[in-house]
């Protein structure tokens, strides 16, 4: 090749398009569209479409933004996915077949689809592309600009052989009007609208719109080809009447009413608020008709909608109906947002603290007066003690500005704490466990799983009353008044030994924070209650003892520690967990009783003291007196947290030697208990003796057993290798402890400090903290509440709102008194197809058991409306054939829609037959003609 | 060192007391054995990385008394284990028949039923054998553990032990992975954000 000849040929291929003018690139733009998109050449070669295809088969959309100058376009090409392509090789021999979407006009397989972009609707059509004005560009108004878009499309029709249909849409978006064209080889289609707000007296019935359309189509020709006719009337139905929704909407305002118990604290509400369906809208179609088959004209009317061969019936729900679960829920879960604390909110903040000292030390101070010990626990009325703790506190503040009322207050406190007002608790939660238990194990199970605290659980219960309260009865400051109440009333057990009913199962999968804190309380409160017993009957006994004896007590003074047991039954006597950490400088909290000093300094050496009960009839080794186990401290209870954050404590020592023995060290405190307490209960015991006990085979016994002259066995053995290790921690241990019984020791388990550290803890919760606590228990509540309801998904709003739909549809197609089990059966299908379905067909339309009862709720709906007699200027009243009454049994048609369909020969009688389509769309605001005229571009 | 650990394994060792938990221990982590081993309190606790075809496993180890008495404080420590090594003693029949206590406290307390069970007769240097080796097996057997005769004393079968633990609990799928990825949920602050809570489950929007 020649160096100089290749640039020059280069030179002639360049094509210039530097001077083309903004409308030549924007023709060449959408050229360029079609092309990649492949929509052009011959369209034709797929199968007619079948049967509802249009609604059943999926549709495919791809979208690009062009420009026209500054003005951007969106232009977006829709199809309906057809898989069958088998044909196509022998279609494509058919050169001059008509476009696609021509043949589509004619298609009767999809009239009317229930769910179609509108343009499928109107035109029929199975593919086409839109090209729409951007997002921000205004719409398409005047006549020329709108023209101009129509012939670029046309040019480029024309350039790339297209035969898909493109759309132009002008006017406002709203409007949903477009102008478009299709091109096929010497036929082309327009595609044109007429939209107006109002129906044209003239053109308000079928016979003016065929006038329309046979002056449209301009046919010479006689007789008329046959003018194939498809109608639908749809009746929208928005009154229910007397098949409202089942659900009575829970009434709040009874709450507020003093009557209702506490229970309806217990209940989460739900259901919607408001009608779930908002419309029912039914569609008469009559398909297949010929002109003078039906007359439809200014004067009379052929169509009845109960005669109508067609029906089917959609649904329309009301969007994000208020439901009062979600509701809940939602504004429950506003609350974790909220940063303010209790005090805050309540707007008290130096008062209250005041307050509160004040009556901390006036309930000190009437607890030194007048002793509990004075009157049995069990006479005493809890209720009594509950409610004049809460006067105690009304008193402190106004009510007027109290968020909660005293009446909604006493009705949640009464639910939380249900022993207040039966003193049969143990009756009530009997009933109430009954009640938690309905759903079945296996569900149950599952629901364990979740990290929330027992469905009777007090932290549950206050779950739901605070998600109540936040919800109907004052928001963030009812939610934090009635946590400061709920705080106080736990001080108040705490203080007068009143157990928490909910907190005292001691599952150890329940974890929630507040609930375990619950759970803390009540053990402290337990402790507390048995060491304050304890005192009690040892003062008793003693005050017995001085009678009887002048002041020396009796030997046997174990019956005392036998209640003491008694008292602390629920946990099992065994080694407990000293919280080290600490309390190092804590002393033992004395109960200064000044007898027992006395009885200690003179029976330390001979007086046993603690014993629990004598162990496997062993004798002491230094004498003869029998060996007891002691009554020693419980362990501490463990939380979670606490149990984690000992452990850690304990890893973080090391693995070294000194680690060992430090952490043997920090565990040593109840083994050091328990051995004050062997001492105290075994006086003149040695190390040994303990070891028998406690770690038996760390004894090891002589082989040969001695026959001591009593007969009786003596046991003759010495103490293990590992326990006669010189200073080894259990001899340390032994030589420090001292004789104390158990209850004179430092407690190992400071339940004081506990409660209070957990009161504090619960004091201090901002209502936000609250809430995030209760979260998983009103989650789980809410679980529940769907599982109860019906069944149980996770997506809980849209559970809810379609629970209540399903609820209502049934209720109102189920209103067929006495109909046959084949009805009942067919109507369930229908209820729940319309439920899933965008469009249910109604079998037997009218005439059907479904049809029936549509038909009834249109006609209670009519005649309820026409009793409040209604100005209706809706032009003509379409009074139904053989309709005997002056009501009508259907409202007027909110729309009406007319396909009209022919083929003629256009424009001229000796061009081809071509198809022709109208559809007419009358409703009361807007009338809308979409017509497709087609003409042969080749013979006119 | 530290990075190319694959997973940190929690074990337990419990037992009636004396049968040697905390030799059968100190064996396995210094290769020493103390004849004047101090009975334990409470807990105890030591850690050793063991390397398993090649993969490296951070053991933490936690070493428990056997006292009756100790029971209410060590099961706390059971939770979250993925494997437990059972001590008998050979020579002391008692602390053979008393394995059926510390399963069931074990199936009490522990978080997950799929933990590895290793059952170890201990001190078999001595002559005074009162628990048969095949009474071993049959009770290992009886309750699918894994069974080995070992002396702390003497060495035998401990490094065995634990690496044929370890191993079984790396061959358990499900039983680490999501352990060492600390998908567990934990309650306390560690975590801000008050979204934890929902668990992805619901939607509140």
């Amino acid at each position: 090749m020649a160096a100089d000849s290749d640039p020059e040929s280069e030179v002639f291929e360049i094509t210039d398009f530097t001077t083309a003018s903004e409308w030549e690139r924007f023709v060449s733009k959408v050229e360029e569209v079609l092309n990649d998109w492949k929509l052009i050449g011959n369209s034709a070669g797929s199968l007619t479409p079948e049967k509802g295809e249009f609604t059943s088969g999926t549709w495919g959309e791809k979208s690009q933004d062009i420009q026209f100058a500054d003005f951007k376009f969106h232009i977006i090409h829709y199809f309906l996915k057809q898989e069958r392509e088998q044909d196509k090789g022998k279609d494509q021999l058919e050169e001059d077949a008509f476009p696609l979407a021509m043949q589509d006009l004619l298609c009767m397989n999809n009239d009317f689809p229930p769910r179609a972009h509108c343009l499928v609707r109107w035109y029929g059509i199975r593919e086409f592309v839109v090209l729409s004005p951007g997002a921000n560009c205004e719409a398409i108004i005047s006549e020329s600009k709108c023209n101009l878009l129509l012939s670029s499309i046309s040019i480029s029709l024309a350039n790339s052989g297209s035969q898909v249909p493109i759309f132009v849409q002008i006017q406002q978006k709203w409007r949903r009007v477009y102008a478009g064209e299709c091109q096929g080889p010497g036929v082309r289609t327009d595609f044109e609208m007429v939209h107006l707000r109002k129906v044209p007296s003239q053109y308000n019935h079928l016979s003016g719109l065929l006038d329309i359309f046979k002056s449209k189509i301009g046919c010479t020709l006689s007789p008329l080809p046959p003018i194939n006719i498809a109608i639908r009337f749809t009746y929208i139905l928005q009154d229910w009447q007397q098949y409202a929704w089942p659900q009575q909407p829970p009434d709040f305002d009874t709450l507020l009413g003093g009557e209702v118990g506490g229970v309806e604290f217990g209940k989460l509400p739900f259901g919607a608020c408001e009608e779930p369906i908002s419309e029912l809208h039914l569609a008469t179609t009559w398909s297949h008709l010929t002109e003078g088959i039906v007359v439809d004209n200014d004067v009379y009317s052929d169509l009845d909608p109960l005669q109508a061969p067609h029906w089917s019936v959609r649904v329309r729900s009301a969007e994000n109906p208020q439901c009062l679960l979600g509701d809940l829920l939602t504004e429950f879960f506003k609350l974790c947002c909220r940063k303010e604390s209790t005090e805050e909110i309540l707007g008290r903040g130096l008062a209250e603290e005041e307050a509160k000292e004040n009556s901390d030390i006036s309930s000190a101070l009437s607890k030194l007066t007048e002793p509990t010990a004075a009157v049995p626990i069990s006479k005493l009325s809890v209720s009594n003690i509950v409610h004049s703790a809460r006067k105690h506190i009304r008193r402190r503040r106004r009510i007027d500005e109290s968020p909660l009322n005293t009446d909604i207050l006493n009705s949640i406190l009464l639910y939380l704490f249900p022993d207040a007002a039966v003193e049969k608790s143990s009756e009530n939660s009997k009933n109430r466990t009954t009640h938690f238990q309905t759903s079945s194990p296996s569900v149950q199970n599952l629901f364990l799983q979740l990290k929330s605290a027992p469905s009777d659980s007090l932290t549950y219960r206050l779950a739901l009353c605070a998600c109540l309260v936040n919800y109907n009865h004052g928001g963030l400051r009812a939610v934090a008044h009635l946590w400061q109440e709920f705080v106080l009333e736990l001080r108040y057990r705490w203080e007068n030994n009143y157990f928490v009913y909910g907190g005292e199962d001691s599952d150890v999968r329940c974890l929630k924070r507040s609930h375990v804190a619950v759970q803390m309380l009540n053990c402290c409160i337990e402790r507390k209650r048995a060491r304050d017993e304890a005192r009690k009957v040892l003062e008793g006994s003693r005050e017995r003892e001085r009678q009887v004896s002048g002041g020396r007590p009796p030997p046997e003074s174990a019956t005392p520690m036998a209640t003491v047991s008694g008292a602390a039954r629920e946990v099992s006597s065994g080694k407990s967990w000293d919280s080290w950490s600490d309390s190092e400088e804590e002393f033992f909290e004395c109960l200064s009783d000044q007898g027992e000093i006395e009885a200690e300094k003179d029976g330390s050496k001979s007086k046993a003291e603690g014993r629990l009960h004598p162990y496997n009839n062993m004798t002491l080794l230094n004498s003869t007196e029998p060996l007891y186990v002691p009554v020693t401290q419980e362990p501490a209870p463990m939380t979670e947290d606490l149990l984690e954050e000992q452990s850690e404590v304990l890893a973080k020592l090391g693995t070294s030697a000194e680690g060992t023995h430090l952490r043997a060290r920090m565990q040593s405190a109840c083994l050091l208990s328990d051995m004050e307490s062997f001492k105290s209960a075994n006086p003149g015991c040695a190390l040994e003796d303990f070891v028998r006990w406690y770690s038996p085979r760390d004894y090891v016994e002589e082989e040969d057993e001695v026959i001591d002259e009593t007969g009786s066995r003596v046991v003759k053995g010495e103490l293990s290798a590992r326990m006669k290790i010189p200073g080894n921690m259990w001899v340390e241990a032994w030589e420090t402890a001292r004789v104390t019984p158990a209850r004179r020791q430092r407690r190992l388990f400071d339940d004081t400090k506990e409660a209070e550290k957990v009161l504090h803890y619960l004091a201090v919760q901002k209502p936000a903290d609250l809430t995030r606590n209760l979260l998983p228990c009103i989650l789980h509540a809410a679980i529940l509440k769907l599982k109860e309801e019906g069944e149980s998904r996770f997506q809980l709003m849209a559970m809810e709102t379609a629970i209540t739909r399903a609820r209502s549809l049934k209720a109102k197609f189920a209103s067929c008194e006495g109909g046959r089990g084949e009805d009942a059966e067919e109507l369930e299908k229908f209820v729940s197809s319309l439920q899933e379905e965008p469009e249910v067909v109604v079998i037997g339309a009218g005439q059907g058991p479904a049809g029936s009862i549509i038909h009834r709720l249109f006609v209670n709906a009519q005649r309820t409306a026409l009793l409040a007699p209604l100005d209706e200027d809706l032009g003509r009243d379409r009074k139904p054939a053989g309709g005997s009454s002056k009501v009508p049994d259907f409202p007027s048609p909110a729309g009406r829609e007319i396909l009209l369909r022919t083929c003629v020969p256009r424009p001229a009688p000796y061009s081809k037959v071509l198809p022709q389509r109208l559809f007419c769309v009358l409703m009361r605001e807007e009338f809308r003609l979409a017509g497709a005229f087609s003409l042969d571009t080749a013979f006119f | 060192m530290e990075d190319d650990v694959l997973t940190t394994l929690k074990l337990l060792i419990i037992g009636e007391s004396g049968v040697g938990k905390s030799s059968l221990l100190l064996r396995f982590t210094e290769d020493t054995f103390d004849p004047e081993q101090s009975a334990t309190i409470g807990v105890d606790f030591k850690v050793k990385t063991l390397a398993i075809d090649g993969n490296k496993a951070k053991l933490a180890i936690w070493d428990t008394a056997g006292q009756e008495r100790f029971r209410t404080l060590t099961p706390s420590y059971y939770r979250g284990a993925q494997g437990v090594i059972l001590v008998y003693d050979v020579t002391k029949r008692e602390t053979f028949t008393k394995l059926e206590n510390w399963l069931n406290e074990l199936e009490t307390y522990t978080t997950r039923n799929d933990i590895v069970k290793m059952l170890v007769g201990n001190k078999i240097d001595r002559d005074d054998h009162e628990v048969d080796r095949n009474e071993g097996l049959k009770f290992a057997r009886k309750h699918s553990m894994l069974f080995i005769e070992a002396s702390a004393k003497t060495k035998d079968g401990v490094q065995c032990a634990f690496e044929e633990l370890v191993e079984k609990i790396l061959q358990t799928p499900g039983l680490w992975e999501s352990e060492n990825q600390g998908q567990r949920v934990r309650l306390g602050d560690q975590e801000p954000g008050g979204g934890r809570a929902c668990g992805g489950y619901c939607s509140i929007p």
